[in-house]
């Protein structure tokens, strides 16, 4: 068995911190598929709910996961996960945390094209998601990423973004949604995607204070009014992207100069004058402490998550952000509860959803380039290009005209049209001990064959499988990937 | 092809039946002695046709979407106010001594279309494009999605209790048994909400990519899995399926348009050029949504020059030359380019401007009784703004989009499609 491309990634990887540390470690052995287990069990009853949790509180299960949440159980496959600090797959340490966006300076990065610059980001977006092992960290990222959107293609957007999605969202997408907020509010690219850096004294620019107040924390009708905007604007004057000479350029500055130093009223808050840069952290301060934030985020994460507001669980999100001063993993928690998750609807997966959970189901061995990433322009879904502050839509009817492009992903992939993205069928079928037909729905619907849930594709199944053909593997795959039942989660 | 979905080309079938309900409905309407007219109407251009039925007219809807400035785009150049509102942003009147490409482009003595919107004018003189100044809706948010929101599902003002699109409603409010799977498409990359709930809604962004790279086989498998189930996804998958076997016989690429206007190579110019080949090709098209971005000019706006111009420099293009392609079809043909909001009439720090409130919606084509500008012109005044200092609103969107529906679509009562909105209309449709 030839190594895939990750595997041989590993041992470079591996190779390279041996040799780094003096070689005192014990030659390192090619992961096994990364903790593919060396034998794959049918799922068992208990499947559907654990695929649910599995779906909703990540990117859906690459083989073994099932099995691997079952022996774990729910309550402490979901503490760990609330934590979000396993151990990353080290080739994905090695691909992602090293790419130049994440660590060149906005201003190096400004060498390379836009479009190079979109395409790292994008490509870093769906190999975490992909293959992190901390996937309720990744839809957090996804979630975040949304909710502080941000426009690649405005103005020098692009280039600031490797920081903003470093640290604003992963840095904190399991943390204190007040320190993301803090973040975000100094975040170069949020300043100039929300034109803050030109928002000056005199006639102050709405945009940014719009926005955060109406997307990132209050929500429309959480109480603001269009002064209360104009007195935010105010605050904000002065925060802007250092562009003088010879200091770091792309970071956060205040200009004391463009600032109004008046007094203002936010929110029914006196702020007085001469506070400067203070203005920003006192409404920043305000907007955590507004009973209008906790529950915004509650509506969104229980839309998000559940796909449908839930009252009661809505309630115990903004108990939780109250007790714990906005601590996002306690947020999650009622939101992640067995019975909430269990009456929830169904929820059609978007785009990136999809391409993920395809690509992790049969456990593809991918460098996400640029033919793949074309796919999700494709479906309508490309990473870091919705031009508006509020993210991409997250209900069904948005997204159904995008089943098309979904077919043709799952078409070419069967036809490995993508060059740098493998299925790795082969080394499944070799570690599965039932029938092809049960390792087919239990990669795509977590169940095995004689489930209910799988009675329509079944016969179709079996009449793919049937056929005595190299690739009938890959074209049963891509079937369950087309198929109704794939696209919801 | 003899696979499952053949189960429903009834509805390809009986497009061929010449009268659909829609039209009994509309005949209804009419009473009785309207009826035998009309129905003599409807079945002879069923006849010219050639049995393909197209007996509908066409209403094509351009979002443009960000908050256009209408007081930039249609300038009221006589209102003295707007020059002490705008001294650096404003566009200069037609005879003045600014400079000629900052010069507005004179409609009726009191406003100008900017000088980008030059290919509109011939429009304008010729009747076919009407201007409503002033027109909104009634949100105060002043935000995007909140504004977008109520226009998009035919609201006055507030989105709770939020229900379907007002294209939506429409199409099912009149929907019947032969409905075409291309009543409503939009060439956008996901679905506009004014289509949000409707049946036989699809969306692409290109045509020339709207093709299924797929053995046959799969094509009979997809529609064995799809034709099963009644949920939002398996009706899609259904009618994607028909909609590919309908684009099949077109030819996008190899599609010549008329007139001597051409389309620019946009985003909004090949959209336009794809409606009009679909209007073309009699697939049953009812309603086209059209979209642009990038109206959002809090910063660095531009005068008769710049980001605004670039912006209305494509509308006036793309539309300008569908009018040509379209040609004597474009009598079938309403195109209404609306926007969420205005902006505000003082320019900002920023040489941009925030968001306001009434800003201006363009009409085009059947039935359209153009050149003129329609609705109460509300002044620029301190005490004539409101808010924050925006132009207010004395035209309600919805009187516009009701008498669309009712005097050139089908539709009976405008009550099903805008609720709580009393009748009353402009005028400018005959």
């Amino acid at each position: 068995m030839s190594l895939s491309r990750r595997e041989a990634l590993a041992i470079a990887a591996g190779g390279a911190a041996l040799a780094a540390s003096g070689g005192c470690r014990k030659i390192l052995r090619p992961i096994d598929g990364d903790g593919l287990p060396v034998s794959l069990a049918l799922p068992t009853l208990n499947s559907s709910a654990n695929m649910r949790l599995l779906n909703r509180a990540g990117f859906g299960p690459r083989p073994g996961d099932l099995a691997l949440l079952e022996q774990k159980g729910r309550d402490s496959w979901i503490e760990e996960q609330l934590k979000g600090d396993l151990k990353e797959p080290l080739h994905l340490e090695f691909e992602v945390n090293q790419m130049d966006v994440f660590h060149l300076d906005a201003q190096d990065l400004e060498d390379a094209s836009m479009e190079e610059v979109i395409e790292q980001l994008q490509q870093a977006q769906l190999l975490t998601a992909v293959y992190s092992r901390n996937q309720l960290r990744q839809r957090m990222v996804e979630f975040w990423t949304n909710h502080f959107n941000i426009y690649s293609k405005k103005l020098d957007s692009s280039f600031r973004l490797g920081s903003d999605s470093w640290s604003v969202i992963r840095k904190h997408s399991l943390g204190n949604f007040g320190d993301m907020l803090r973040a975000s509010a100094k975040s170069p690219a949020m300043l100039g995607y929300l034109d803050n850096d030109v928002n000056k004294k005199g006639v102050a620019n709405e945009n940014y204070a719009r926005e955060l107040m109406e997307l990132h924390t209050l929500g429309v009708d959480g109480g603001y009014t269009q002064k209360d905007i104009q007195e935010v604007a105010r605050c904000f004057t002065g925060w802007t992207i250092e562009n003088r000479f010879l200091r770091p350029r792309n970071t956060a500055r205040f200009d004391p100069e463009i600032h109004d130093d008046g007094s203002k009223l936010v929110l029914g808050k006196r702020i007085p004058a001469g506070l400067g840069e203070k203005d920003a952290e006192i409404v920043l301060e305000v907007l955590l402490k507004h009973p209008s934030t906790p529950k915004f985020l509650a509506r969104k994460l229980a839309k998000y998550f559940l796909g449908t507001r839930n009252k009661q669980v809505e309630e115990e999100v903004v108990l939780a952000y109250n007790a714990s001063n906005g601590s996002i993993p306690e947020m999650l928690r009622p939101i992640l509860d067995p019975n909430a998750l269990s009456k929830s609807p169904p929820i059609l997966k978007r785009p990136f959803d999809f391409v993920v959970s395809s690509l992790r189901a049969i456990d593809a061995d991918t460098l996400a380039g640029a033919e793949l990433l074309n796919q999700l322009r494709q479906m309508g879904q490309p990473g870091y290009e919705w031009p508006m502050p509020d993210g991409y839509p997250v209900d069904t009817d948005s997204w159904t005209g995008s089943l098309l492009a979904r077919w043709n992903f799952a078409t070419r992939l069967s036809e490995n049209a993508f060059g740098d993205t493998q299925p790795r069928l082969a080394i499944l079928k070799e570690r599965f001990d039932g029938a092809e037909i049960d390792l087919m729905t239990s990669l795509f619907f977590g169940v095995a064959s004689n489930h209910e849930s799988v009675k329509q594709i079944q016969p179709i199944l079996k009449r793919k499988l049937s056929r005595n053909q190299e690739k009938r593997l890959i074209e049963a795959a891509s079937l369950c990937i087309c198929a109704p039942e794939f696209q919801w989660r | 092809m003899s696979d499952s979905y053949s189960c429903k080309s009834y509805r390809e079938a009986s497009l061929r039946r010449g009268v659909s309900r829609r039209d009994l409905i509309r005949l209804g309407a009419l009473g009785m002695v309207g009826w035998v007219a009309a129905r003599q109407t409807a079945l002879s251009q069923v006849a010219i046709q050639n049995g393909q039925s197209t007996t509908e007219n066409v209403l094509v809807v351009l979002f443009l979407r960000g908050g256009m400035d209408g007081l930039n785009a249609v300038v009221p150049y006589a209102d003295e106010e707007y020059y002490r509102l705008r001294p650096s942003l404003g566009i200069g009147a037609p005879i003045s001594k600014t400079a000629i490409a900052d010069r507005a482009l004179d409609l009726d003595g009191f406003f100008g279309f900017h000088p980008v919107l030059k290919p509109m004018k011939p429009l304008f003189e010729d009747r076919k494009l009407a201007v409503v100044h002033a027109i909104g809706s009634g949100d105060q948010t002043r935000s995007h999605f909140e504004a977008m929101n109520v226009m998009e599902r035919g609201l006055a003002s507030d989105t709770r209790g939020s229900m379907g699109g007002w294209l939506a409603r429409y199409l099912k409010s009149t929907e019947s048994a032969s409905d075409s799977p291309m009543r409503a498409v939009a060439l956008t990359s996901v679905l506009p909400d004014s289509l949000l709930g409707a049946t036989h809604a699809v969306n692409f962004s290109n045509l020339n990519e709207y093709q299924l790279d797929a053995p046959l086989d799969v094509r009979s498998d997809l529609a064995q899995m799809y034709s099963k189930g009644n949920d939002a996804v398996s009706l899609a998958g259904m009618d994607t399926l028909h909609v590919l076997r309908k684009l099949e016989r077109l030819d996008p690429q190899s599609y010549k348009p008329n007139g001597i206007a051409a389309y620019p190579d946009t985003e909004l110019g090949n959209g336009f050029k794809q409606v009009a080949m679909l209007i073309k090709n009699n697939v049953g098209l009812e309603v086209a949504c059209l979209d642009r971005g990038g109206w959002d000019t809090h910063v660095a706006q531009g005068a008769g020059t710049g980001l605004l111009a670039s912006q209305l420099d494509d509308v006036a293009k793309s539309m300008a030359a569908f009018a040509g392609d379209m040609g004597s079809e474009m009598s079938q043909v309403t195109v209404i380019a609306m926007t969420e909001f205005g902006r505000r009439a003082s320019e900002n720090t920023g040489l941009g401007t925030d968001h306001g409130r009434g800003s201006c919606m363009f009409l085009l084509g059947g039935g359209v009784k153009g050149g003129k500008i329609y609705g109460n012109w509300p002044g620029l005044k301190e005490d004539q703004l409101e808010g924050p200092g925006d132009l207010r609103v004395t035209t309600d969107y919805r009187d516009v989009l009701s008498e669309v529906l009712l005097k050139r679509m089908s539709l009976i009562d405008q009550r099903d499609i805008f609720p709580g909105h009393k009748d009353s209309h402009v005028g400018l449709i005959s």
